[in-house]
């Protein structure tokens, strides 16, 4: 490997700390402080989204049940699917993850524009009771997609449906364009693009996709929002406009915001199984650059969620092929995680368990997704309960299993307390068992003739039905353990110090919770860093840090 | 500081381990095969059977994928677990990569995946490609019943749509641009059929498709078109070519005639209430006049002083409920479909009228 020279830069300029309870903890400038901040509050919007999730089970357990109103329940899925794509899984993946680790993992005392950061978080508070506060003026009712021309029929809360999923998509091109600049212009001397840890690889690649796809989103919205208010008719058939425009642009911005919503994770998944398997990841530069590969072609993929729409064959074919491309660098990624797993020394601790059910549930959501790609079958499938099953299987059991993961081992990081381990572990295997019990029937009932985004059905679906409501009953109730378990390390929790599981990524080299602006002196990094049983690649780490054995 | 220990990986655990995978997956893969979806879903048209073989050929090659992943990943964890004897500084192999085993599961995939792409644009111009359709007409979506224009037909057919077996069937599909409030998207879907199309206000896509088995199946919408789209169903009859003269007769005489006749006085109130949970209750409740949903509610309907005079200033009697029912409705409490968009018969018309007049508050 060669060496490559490097030298401190000459100023270093730190700032004193803030000292009044506003700079510090409301409009603070500090990532870490950022990344609680939206911890917290998609944290809070999770249980809301989760809640009307719960509602709309209730209403589903029986075929003719009266829980809800019809209109009330299209409300509920709206909301629901609106919220946990955009206020809870993107932000806290980019927003709460990205500014918790990524400084601190390329050696870095902020991002880049850390006024810029903390305005991207205030955006978020008010999408928040935008989204939901739309209940009260008619909340929009076309699920998260809100096709038009239907949406264009709505109450006023599509409107502010529209505003809020705008302030989201500032907020999340800023933070792309803030997280790249970051990650291009504040590694710590020496740390090369193949030395960044594959948590950083990840987050480039999800700010890329961020900054570039996210304004197509604000376009078709600000089209929607214009049509609605002023009548300006963009998409409305009868005077010219094209409903199927729309559905172009949503998803041109959607299917890379798939990515958005799982390639963090995989970066997650990256760095908790080489700490827990205690040797170098199988293929490092395979891993880094199918995420690339990834972040490209997702751009090249969004008409396979438009097969029915009427497409022409000849447009449908390069979707068709492109989608199964997209097959081989994900299973390149899958395969190495497992083979990263061969021969190791495997410490099933809970943030590896939460990676091997992420691996499982994930794999599966994977495949599911290629028959969805195949169009012949893809024209019985779509718009059933199997797409719900595949994109549940994504969503929740890759993403959401992944930054659960990444909470337990990164907990005693944020909050310098560790996590219950039996805790950890009966929270894991109540939610992998009612997870699958909730979302694989779900691709039955889907294949033989349930449809999604419905009141009611057959009631020969009733029995599935229940058992999948009882099911996500026990898997909302599983979050309860996980609430329990992080109040509780607050005042019980042992104390972990810095480095509780042994890892050799830069953000482990300091004090938990790390201090303001991070590093004494700014690190000087000599190699990857998964090389378990040799000496760490870092200089200018002081030598306390330097012992990465795990503890737990 | 490494205590790696040179241990042989590939020795008879993993390769047992390899085996028990084997046959876990050859069981799966033989399950693929002898359940298929058509054991649970019938295939009532022509191409059915190439994509539910579509369907089980990707399924069979998911079953050692899965297999594999999971049973690696739990023999690794089982095999390579730390145990107590270790000391707190082992590690595992040092290596990083496998070039020639990186190779081939990028190679293996990518080639099933062309398989996979090749056999798919094989199946797919059945959709599209047009046969020498004998039967072309048109369905169109509305809020929320599926109509459909027979050619020789001066009246459209609602949500029961009829179809000669074995007769290759070309369906222009589009949604109703009649009011703007009824041009939504919708979506024609028969899972017997294996066959969807979106109903696009303003498009018009050209589907084919040749019923193949005798009997009714369900025609579902899938695209989400307001408070109705839960229980927007239809019915499509695959009848024998002689069953469906025989109806095509009775339409094109039922048109002349304008329609059939209601007679109000012989409705089954049973059978109503049964019809009313099914399609009224999407609007109306069996409920007081000011408990609204997409219409007022119900009860008392001919009895309750509250209730505004529904036709010509007067209270209204069964005669003038019949005739709502059957010609719709356009005034001061919105609108309501006539008796062909609502997909009712006459016979229905009194059985609701029948039950209106036991809902009492």
């Amino acid at each position: 490997m060669a060496v490559v020279e490097v030298s401190h830069a000459t100023s270093e300029h730190i700032h004193p700390p803030p000292e009044t309870f506003v700079q510090k903890y409301v409009f603070s400038f500090d990532h870490k402080v950022i990344a609680v901040q939206y911890f917290i509050t998609t944290g809070l919007f999770f249980v809301l989204a989760g809640l009307l999730a719960e509602l709309m089970r209730a209403q589903l357990a029986g075929p003719n049940n009266h829980v809800l109103s019809v209109t009330m329940y299209n409300q509920a899925y709206s909301v629901h699917g609106s919220a946990m794509v955009w206020l809870v899984i993107i932000p806290v993946l980019t927003g709460a993850f990205g500014n918790l680790i990524m400084p601190l993992q390329i050696g870095a005392r902020d991002v880049a524009f850390p006024w810029l950061n903390m305005f991207s978080f205030w955006l978020f508070p008010p999408a928040g009771i935008l989204l939901f506060g739309s209940f009260l003026l008619g909340a929009p009712e076309a699920g998260w997609t809100e096709y038009p021309p239907i949406s264009l029929q709505e109450p006023a809360g599509t409107s502010m449906w529209c505003a809020a999923i705008f302030l989201v998509g500032v907020s999340s091109t800023i933070t792309g364009l803030n997280f790249l600049v970051t990650i291009i212009k504040m590694r710590a001397p020496g740390m090369t693009w193949t030395r960044m840890p594959l948590f950083v690889w990840a987050t480039a690649v999800t700010a890329f996709l961020s900054f570039i796809a996210t304004a197509n989103l604000s376009a078709a919205l600000l089209a929607l929002f214009i049509e609605r208010t002023f009548n300006v008719p963009y998409y409305d058939p009868s005077r010219g406009g094209s409903p199927v425009v729309w559905q172009h642009v949503f998803w041109f911005y959607s299917h890379p915001a798939v990515y958005i919503m799982v390639l963090p994770a995989f970066g997650i998944i990256s760095e908790i199984i080489p700490t827990f398997a205690r040797r170098p990841i199988f293929g490092y530069k395979a891993i880094a650059y199918s995420s690339t590969a990834i972040g490209l072609m997702s751009f090249m993929v969004w008409a396979h969620h438009m097969f029915t729409s009427g497409l022409a064959q000849w447009v449908q074919l390069p979707f068709m092929i492109l989608t199964m491309a997209i097959a081989v660098p994900t299973g390149v990624k899958i395969f190495s995680w497992v083979a990263t797993l061969w021969a190791g020394k495997i410490r099933l601790a809970s943030p590896l368990l939460f990676v091997l059910g992420f691996l499982s549930t994930f794999t599966f959501g994977g495949i599911t997704g290629i028959f969805l790609a195949s169009v012949p079958a893809d024209i019985h499938e779509h718009a059933t309960y199997f797409v719900v099953a595949h994109l549940h299987y994504v969503l929740f059991g890759g993403s959401i299993f992944g930054i659960f993961a990444g909470l337990y081992y990164w907990w005693p990081k944020m909050t310098g307390r560790m996590l219950d381990e039996r805790l950890a572990k009966l929270h894991f295997w109540t939610m992998f068992v009612s997870f699958n019990a909730t979302f694989l029937p779900m691709h039955w009932i889907g294949l033989f003739g349930m449809p999604r985004r419905v009141a009611t059905y057959d009631p020969v679906y009733g029995g599935t039905n229940l058992f999948i409501s009882i099911s996500a009953f026990v898997l909302g109730a599983s979050m309860l353990i996980f609430a329990y378990n992080a109040l509780r390390s607050a005042k019980h929790g042992e104390l972990a110090g810095p480095n509780p599981w042994g890892a050799r990524t830069l953000e482990w080299m300091i004090p938990s919770p790390p201090p303001y602006y991070n590093f004494d002196r700014i690190p000087i990094v000599l190699a990857a860093p998964y090389d378990y049983g040799q000496p760490l690649p870092y200089r200018d780490v002081a030598p306390e840090y330097l012992a990465a054995v795990p503890r737990f | 500081m490494s205590h790696h220990t040179d241990e042989n990986h590939l020795d008879g655990g993993f390769w047992r381990a390899v085996i028990v995978m084997g046959i876990i997956s050859a069981l799966g893969m033989w399950g693929v095969v002898v359940f298929p979806i058509e054991n649970y879903l019938k295939e009532a048209a022509q191409q059915a059977a190439d994509i539910d073989w579509l369907f089980r050929f990707m399924a069979f090659f998911s079953v050692p994928i899965l297999v594999y992943v999971n049973g690696f990943i739990i023999y690794f964890v089982i095999r390579y677990r730390t145990r107590p004897s270790d000391s707190i500084q082992a590690t595992g192999s040092p290596i990083h990569d496998h070039s020639a085993l990186e190779t081939w599961w990028t190679i293996i995939p990518a080639a099933l995946m062309l398989a996979l792409g090749l056999l798919s644009y094989k199946v797919l111009p059945e959709y599209y490609g047009a046969q020498a359709a004998a039967v072309t007409m048109e369905a169109i979506g509305h809020k929320w019943d599926f109509e459909f224009r027979y050619p020789g037909l001066a009246q459209s057919v609602y949500n029961d749509l009829y179809l000669p077996i074995d007769v290759p069937v070309t369906m222009d599909i589009t949604s109703s641009e009649a009011q703007a409030d009824d041009a939504v998207i919708h979506s024609f879907w028969v899972p017997e059929f294996r066959i969807k199309q979106d109903m696009v206000p303003g498009m018009v896509v050209p589907i084919h498709f040749t019923p193949n088995r005798l009997g009714t199946y369900r025609i579902i919408c899938t695209e989400f078109c307001g408070i109705g789209h839960s229980r927007m169903w239809g019915s499509v009859h695959v009848v024998s070519q002689a069953d469906f003269n025989t109806w095509f007769a009775t339409q094109q005489k039922q048109s002349a005639n304008g329609g059939p006749k209601v007679n109000v006085a012989s409705g089954d109130a049973g059978a109503g209430q049964a019809l009313f949970q099914q399609k009224c209750s999407v609007c109306h409740n069996a409920a007081p006049f000011d408990q609204r949903k997409v219409g007022p509610g119900l009860a008392d309907l001919f009895d309750d002083p509250q209730h505004p005079a529904l036709v010509d200033g007067k209270k209204a009697d069964p005669a003038d409920v019949a005739e709502i029912l059957e010609k719709g409705y356009t005034g001061s409490m919105g609108s309501m479909p006539n008796m062909q968009a609502n997909g009712i018969s006459s016979t229905d018309i009194a059985n609701l009228v029948a039950y209106l007049k036991t809902l009492h508050k």
